[in-house]
């Protein structure tokens, strides 16, 4: 019989409580994510320090993220100073592609795991800024793995979040993958010149969205066509001005 | 399936609970997963099964998983209620738009160790 509850089980397996007295419990009450975030806080504090504004990037693959970035560095040459980490499972396709855009960018291969995390972001970040400009920036974009799921429960320190979905890949992404939506700022609806080819009620989507988290703020753009792109321009101008009249200020 | 990740996180944890209260074996491990976590409870047991069972710290230890609510607050009359899935709706005023609080958090809170 177990002397703590009087009980007649013997497979301390079915048991909230061993039965060996030597055993303890132990109360912590912390996040498994404490490692993590705690990085992300120092990532935070050193992009603070640097004063650069980082931005990360979540979506599927083939969703445009890279495609965005590069039109968004083409719009901005010369006005604000852009660096990018990538993301990815494996292969520097997208640095080639982002420092062809001539911009300081930096490719993290993550060998299998499904999402940065703030641990890799503080690495990529000190690797950057050996980079030629990459000391000097005003925004840095974190081009996250491909993938709807995991890099939604890694906070990197970015101060904000971007999530994008893609025309083809159907309006139902917000409802099927909530965790990206709700803990992100901005949702950006990708290649809206493929409208005319695909059922993607935009309303629709933008709807479910805000279901989820009413905070969202929404866009629709093509970086093809360039449709609806100055909403995507006038955002990344105005987290980015406060911080640019203080460089001003203190040059 | 970032659950694999979140199961090494925890058995570091674990060892260096181990290391200082000087115990050799887990026996139970009792953790809060919200349901806005991301996180897939099956697959979050499943890693727990496989690489728990590599080391002789936590070799046969149970894993006790707790799912606590979310708290949604409507955007019109704040009224807030406990769920583990999305309300439609505020009960109070019919309000669609809901904000969530809370329930994305994996919390490490017991350890039961020899």
């Amino acid at each position: 019989m177990c002397d703590s509850c009087g009980c007649d089980l013997t497979d301390s397996h079915n048991h909230n409580h061993s039965h060996d007295t030597n055993s303890r419990v132990i109360e912590v009450h912390q996040s498994l994510l404490a490692a993590n975030d705690a990085i992300a806080a120092e990532n935070k504090a050193h992009f603070e320090a640097i004063g650069v504004v980082a931005i990360n990037m979540i979506s599927s693959p083939g969703s445009g993220k890279t495609t965005l970035l590069e039109k968004t560095i083409e719009r901005l040459k010369g006005k604000i100073r852009i660096g990018v980490i990538e993301g990815d499972i494996e292969t520097d396709r997208d640095a080639q592609r982002i420092r062809a855009k001539g911009v300081p960018v930096i490719q993290l291969t993550t060998g299998g795991a499904c999402h940065l995390d703030a641990a890799q972001i503080h690495k990529g970040l000190h690797l950057l800024e050996k980079e030629p400009g990459g000391d000097k920036l005003d925004l840095l974009f974190i081009e996250n793995v491909g993938n709807l799921v995991c890099p939604a429960t890694f906070d990197l320190g970015e101060h904000q979040r971007v999530v994008l979905v893609s025309v083809p890949e159907g309006p139902d992404k917000p409802s099927k993958y909530p965790k990206a939506f709700i803990s992100s700022q901005i949702f950006v609806i990708t290649k809206t010149d493929l409208l005319p080819y695909f059922d993607f009620p935009v309303e629709e989507a933008k709807a479910d969205a805000l279901h989820l988290n009413p905070r969202l703020e929404v866009m629709a753009l093509s970086a093809t066509s360039g449709q609806g792109f100055e909403a995507w321009i006038d955002y990344l101008k105005k987290i980015t001005s406060n911080k640019d009249s203080a460089i001003q200020m203190e040059g | 399936m970032h659950e694999m990740s979140l199961v090494q996180a925890l058995l570091a944890q674990l060892a260096s609970l181990a290391a200082e209260h000087n115990k050799k074996r887990v026996i139970t491990v009792t953790l809060d997963i919200g349901p806005l976590s991301g996180v897939v409870i099956d697959s979050f047991q499943f890693g727990f099964d496989i690489l728990s069972a590599e080391d002789s710290l936590t070799k046969g230890a149970k894993l006790i998983i707790i799912n606590p609510p979310a708290t949604y607050q409507c955007i019109r009359c704040a009224y807030k209620q406990a769920a583990l899935v999305r309300p439609d709706h505020c009960p109070k005023c019919n309000e669609t738009l809901l904000i969530p609080e809370g329930g994305d958090t994996i919390i490490l809170n017991q350890v039961e160790m020899e």
